[in-house]
């Protein structure tokens, strides 16, 4: 098996209720590459993939794969494989006739299908399991089957659909190694949608960040996280204090931002100049406790007001004399927190970015009044 | 059950199976055992004691209307009522063209021919009144009653005096009357049950026809395919058609194929609206298909006869555009009957595929089709596997509403056509009065129809749980 590039040229989708699901898009895919496509439900990550796998025709634009134009291909002739988020396995058949489906579409005799089909599940150790209908299977199971049914055909690009959504967290956890090591075993080119950064940050190689139809930053999980380059991709991957305010002063490659919390500095990689509207973004793990021998820039005072035990590591609320919310991500180390008198928590300007204004991602208590 | 009972509480489950148990006895169960007992009861007017108590009443008309003539009237308007001439007119008085049928159409002859010396007028209940009755026995064996039970020779003889023909009467009705009680207690004891009735589903009936007619006849495929199965054969030059049995496979055959031009009609229609089509898009679709069922059964099959008369509408349109002259004949079709049965049943065909196709997932369709699977072959393994139940429950209703049509045939081909089964069932219960061989012929349609449910389940493999599935 081989994966092959996929080229998005101009690729713009307008459903036929007027609803523009993908702003023109340009996107290169490399072949043979772990792909994701972050972004919130609704933002048209899905319809890109169904342009890819050839179930939407885009509107305009062109799809290629292996350089080859895929204008008016139907599902059935391209060289993908999807799988579905509820993995739309066939319950009527047994584990072993639903992996070899795709090679009774093309017309393989029985014998050699099974063979092959057993060959897969051997892949995904399921082997022993190949007789029995899908319904009897456990959700982890089921998972590898899809995997193996989308593997028989051989493709290219396999396109998955938020497929570990269904399943409990460790178990989640588990099946992206999995999903990872076939990857790599493979060869083939994965292009993976996920509203879960998390499986997005473990698993790919290169992320897409993409909402309201428009893709807002392509790269690695770290050059996603630590340099985010517009306010959506900084509020939607990871945690992120944010802090808004006007450009008032530009230093090299940094920038001082005035905000309600006072003058604070980060570093400008978007060129903003001086009295441009704009957004801070430090991530809780920048925070930390002041001295009051450290130097005063990125200095802020307030109280904190929670703490939440997460494991590893504490996650506390502080709340300035503003009125704003800080979040501070410290290694568990047992240490007691003053919960009475303010605080001076500050941040390295390195660590902290100052970005365009712009759409944020929701925050988990706006999901919740929806 | 046990849920059954945590969720609705006691009583209301014990309801709930009371009601179906009741409706189990009371609808099914019993109906079918009343048929059943009806069908091996010999018909009763058949039973040497219905016989004898005939004679009994034939005897006693014939004593009270010959005492009528007791004292000689002139003219007949007395008895004019009672007294009918023989259908053979053998017993007529005096050929002599005397006789004058009565104004009144009753075809009484007038009593005016007591020239002749007869003392009175034809009587049909005393020339029935004789102890020289033929009994009513399996193949036409001729079996009289005088000999079966010993009786004397005795019939009314119009030729003796009038006094003489009472007393004959008499002793004719006193001799019946005690063989009715005597045969009444034997066959009290007897076994009552007989099969008798479901032999005449079997029996053979001489068709005649003439040269021509058999020639026409013999090249027909359906009267080929009957004499294949041996539903039709020839002795000693003579046609012979077993008629219920024809009937029945007619029908059944029709039902079948109603039921399958059903399902070619409705697997397409049923997908289009439950899976190729937007919801908003589907509900026109449905309303168009449901809005038909707002008029009743029988408007529905009358409207057809307006479109297929001679004067309908094709015909009426074929004669306009000059295509033809003179009017198909479509009610003399059979073809007619299984379209409009498509027609009113269609609905019941198309309710539960598209009731179970809108349970299937759309994205195992798109599954296929992105694992290079062609149309057909989605079809074939995805969708029609997943309808089954749907489609047998359909098959199944359709089959048995086509079997079981009665206004349909009746009201299209307006007794033009061969008879359905349905309608064989009714003649014979309400038109010819049998009812034990109607029950007969009923109940051996019922297990008909039920073999071949269970064989079509069995062909299906569908299992009464898969019916589950459909809502």
């Amino acid at each position: 098996m081989h994966g092959k590039d996929v080229r998005l040229e101009g690729v713009q989708i307008t459903y036929p209720n007027g609803f523009t699901a993908v702003q023109p898009t340009d996107l290169t895919i490399k072949a043979g590459e772990f792909f994701s496509i972050l972004g919130p439900s609704g933002c048209g990550k899905t319809t890109i993939l169904r342009t890819v796998s050839g179930f939407v025709e885009p509107t305009a634009g062109r799809v290629l794969i292996g350089g080859e134009d895929m204008r008016g291909i139907a599902p059935n002739g391209r060289p993908t494989a999807l799988i579905f988020q509820n993995l739309a396995l066939f319950p009527l058949m047994p584990v072993w006739e639903n992996v070899a489906f795709g090679l009774e579409s093309r017309g393989v005799p029985k014998a050699a299908r099974r063979s092959k089909a057993l060959e897969l599940l051997d892949l995904v150790a399921l082997r022993d399991q190949a007789d029995k209908k899908p319904g009897e299977l456990s959700g982890g199971q089921r998972q590898r089957v899809a995997i193996a049914r989308a593997l028989a055909v051989e493709p290219a690009v396999l396109l998955l659909d938020e497929p570990l959504s269904a399943l409990d967290l460790k178990l989640r956890q588990h099946m992206r190694a999995e999903l990872r090591e076939i990857q790599r075993k493979t060869g083939v080119t994965f292009i993976y949608i996920t509203h879960d950064q998390g499986e997005a940050l473990t698993m790919s190689d290169r992320i897409a960040v993409m909402n309201n139809g428009v893709i807002e930053q392509v790269g690695t999980g770290d050059e996603i996280y630590s340099e985010p380059r517009t306010a959506f991709a900084a509020s939607f991957v990871g945690e992120a204090n944010q802090m808004q305010g006007r450009v008032c002063g530009l230093d090299g490659d940094m920038a001082v931002i005035e905000t309600a919390q006072g003058r604070l500095l980060g570093r400008n990689p978007c060129g903003l100049k001086d009295g441009d509207e704009a957004m801070l973004f430090v991530r809780p793990e920048a925070l930390v406790w002041a001295s009051s021998r450290a130097p005063d820039t990125n200095r802020l005072i307030a109280r904190p007001v929670r703490r939440d035990l997460e494991g590893s590591f504490v996650n506390i609320v502080l709340r300035t004399n503003t009125g704003a919310n800080l979040t501070m991500h410290q290694v568990n180390t047992g240490a007691e927190i003053d919960m009475e008198s303010d605080a001076s928590v500050r941040f390295p300007c390195e660590q902290a970015v100052v970005l365009p204004k712009g759409p944020l991602a929701q925050t988990g208590q706006e999901l919740a009044a929806q | 059950m046990k849920s059954l009972v945590n969720g609705y509480g006691r009583g209301l489950v014990a309801l709930f199976f009371g009601a179906v148990a009741l409706w189990g006895i009371l609808l099914i169960i019993l109906p079918q055992l009343t048929m059943l007992e009806r069908a091996i009861t010999a018909p009763k007017r058949q039973l040497d004691s219905s016989i004898a108590l005939n004679l009994r009443q034939d005897a006693n008309t014939c004593i009270s209307v010959l005492q009528t003539f007791e004292t000689p009237v002139e003219g007949s308007g007395a008895n004019g009522g009672i007294a009918i001439p023989s259908a053979s007119g053998m017993a007529v008085p005096s050929a002599s063209a005397m006789a004058v049928p009565s104004a009144s159409g009753m075809a009484v002859p007038s009593a005016t021919g007591a020239a002749t010396g007869k003392t009175r007028p034809y009587i049909l209940q005393c020339d029935r009144a004789t102890t020289r009755k033929q009994m009513v026995r399996d193949g036409g064996t001729k079996v009289w009653l005088n000999e079966l039970y010993d009786l004397p020779l005795l019939a009314v003889s119009d030729s003796d005096p009038i006094s003489r023909q009472i007393e004959i009467a008499k002793e004719i009705a006193e001799q019946s009357e005690t063989l009715y009680g005597r045969l009444k207690e034997v066959e009290s004891s007897a076994f009552p049950y007989t099969s008798q009735n479901f032999k005449w589903l079997f029996a053979a009936r001489q068709i005649p026809l003439s040269q021509e007619q058999r020639a026409i006849e013999d090249a027909k495929l359906s009267k080929q395919l009957f004499g294949l199965v041996g539903l039709r054969f020839e002795r000693d030059g003579e046609i012979y058609e077993r008629i219920g049995l024809i009937t029945l496979t007619r029908t059944l055959s029709f039902a079948i194929m109603a039921t399958t031009l059903a399902l070619v009609l409705c697997y397409p229609m049923a997908y289009k609206v439950a899976l190729a089509t937007p919801p908003d898009r589907a509900m026109w679709l449905f309303l168009g298909l449901v809005i038909p069922y707002a008029i009743v059964e029988l408007m529905r099959v009358y409207a057809w006869t307006t479109i297929i008369d001679n004067q309908g509408l094709i015909n009426g349109f074929l004669t306009w555009a000059g295509v033809i002259e003179d009017p198909i004949q479509f009610k003399r079709m059979p073809g007619t009957i299984f379209v409009v049965i498509v027609y009113t049943y269609v609905l019941f065909m198309v309710f539960p595929i598209y009731n179970v196709m809108s349970t299937l997932d759309k994205n195992q369709i798109e599954a296929a089709k992105d694992l290079g699977a062609s149309a057909l072959r989605v079809h074939r393994r995805i969708i029609i596997p997943h309808s089954k139940p749907g489609i047998a429950v359909g098959c199944i209703a359709t089959f048995m509403l086509a079997a079981g049509a009665f206004s349909v045939p009746r009201i299209i081909s307006r007794g033009l056509q061969a008879e359905w089964f349905s309608q064989t069932i009714y003649n014979k219960f309400f038109e010819s009065e049998n009812s034990n061989v109607g029950a007969a012929y009923s109940f051996t349609y019922t297990l008909v129809c039920f073999v071949i449910v269970a064989l079509f389940m069995w062909i299906m493999r569908t299992r009464l749980k898969d019916f589950a599935r459909v809502q």
